[in-house]
């Protein structure tokens, strides 16, 4: 996403290694996602699923 | 002993083979009070490096190398920037690339140096729609 855009960054982080970060965004299980601070997706999911749910796009687009 | 086993180099020598330009991976380390995961990145790193002469390794100090700390943004170390061409993608790897996280790291390495992006051709006209900051954080496990 980020390539695909040069308003996105995109941090893969290995929770284990950071766990302070783990700890503040409540990492329970992985892959955990968090955009904007706001914004958090549990598991993987298909592609559309995905890019739909972090940026936050109604069901409808 | 290398990570990669002989039989990773030859599957992962033949994807790279698709590089068309030349993709940096700056690595921020931090030598004294870092994690031993800062080694096993440069380890990794220097072993991709050496499979395709397109991928070249930049070692940065996390302590010392403060003007490329924020022009790049990295707030922790061990930190992985991976640039095309010099240019910034905004793709970042914190922590050693081993487990899942290698593979995400190819991935990203490929695109960088190739500007394929494989994604539906609906998502990424959703994703060029943005026109706000977006940061985009995933947490994962080598296992």
């Amino acid at each position: 996403m980020a390539a695909a855009n040069p308003l996105i960054t995109a941090d893969a982080i290995e929770a284990t290694e950071f766990m302070d970060l783990s700890r503040k965004y409540r990492v329970t299980g992985v892959p955990k996602t968090i955009v904007n601070e706001t914004i958090e997706i549990m598991g993987g999911l298909p592609e559309q699923d995905f890019v739909r749910a972090a940026l936050n796009l109604p069901e409808t687009t | 002993m290398g990570l990669l086993s002989p039989q990773d180099e030859i599957v992962l020598k033949q994807h790279l083979s698709t590089l068309s330009k030349p993709v940096q991976l700056v690595l921020f380390t931090q030598a004294f009070g870092g994690s031993e995961s800062g080694q096993v990145a440069k380890q990794i790193l220097d072993e991709i490096a050496g499979l395709n002469d397109k991928i070249t390794v930049v070692e940065k100090s996390f302590v010392l190398d403060l003007e490329d700390k924020a022009k790049y943004k990295v707030d922790k170390a061990p930190a992985i920037v991976i640039l095309s061409d010099d240019v910034d993608t905004r793709m970042r790897m914190y922590g050693a690339p081993t487990g899942y996280e290698f593979v995400g790291l190819v991935e990203a390495i490929l695109v960088a140096g190739t500007g394929n992006i494989d994604l539906e051709p609906e998502t990424m006209a959703w994703i060029q729609a943005v026109t706000t900051p977006t940061h985009i954080q995933v947490f994962s496990t080598p296992t």
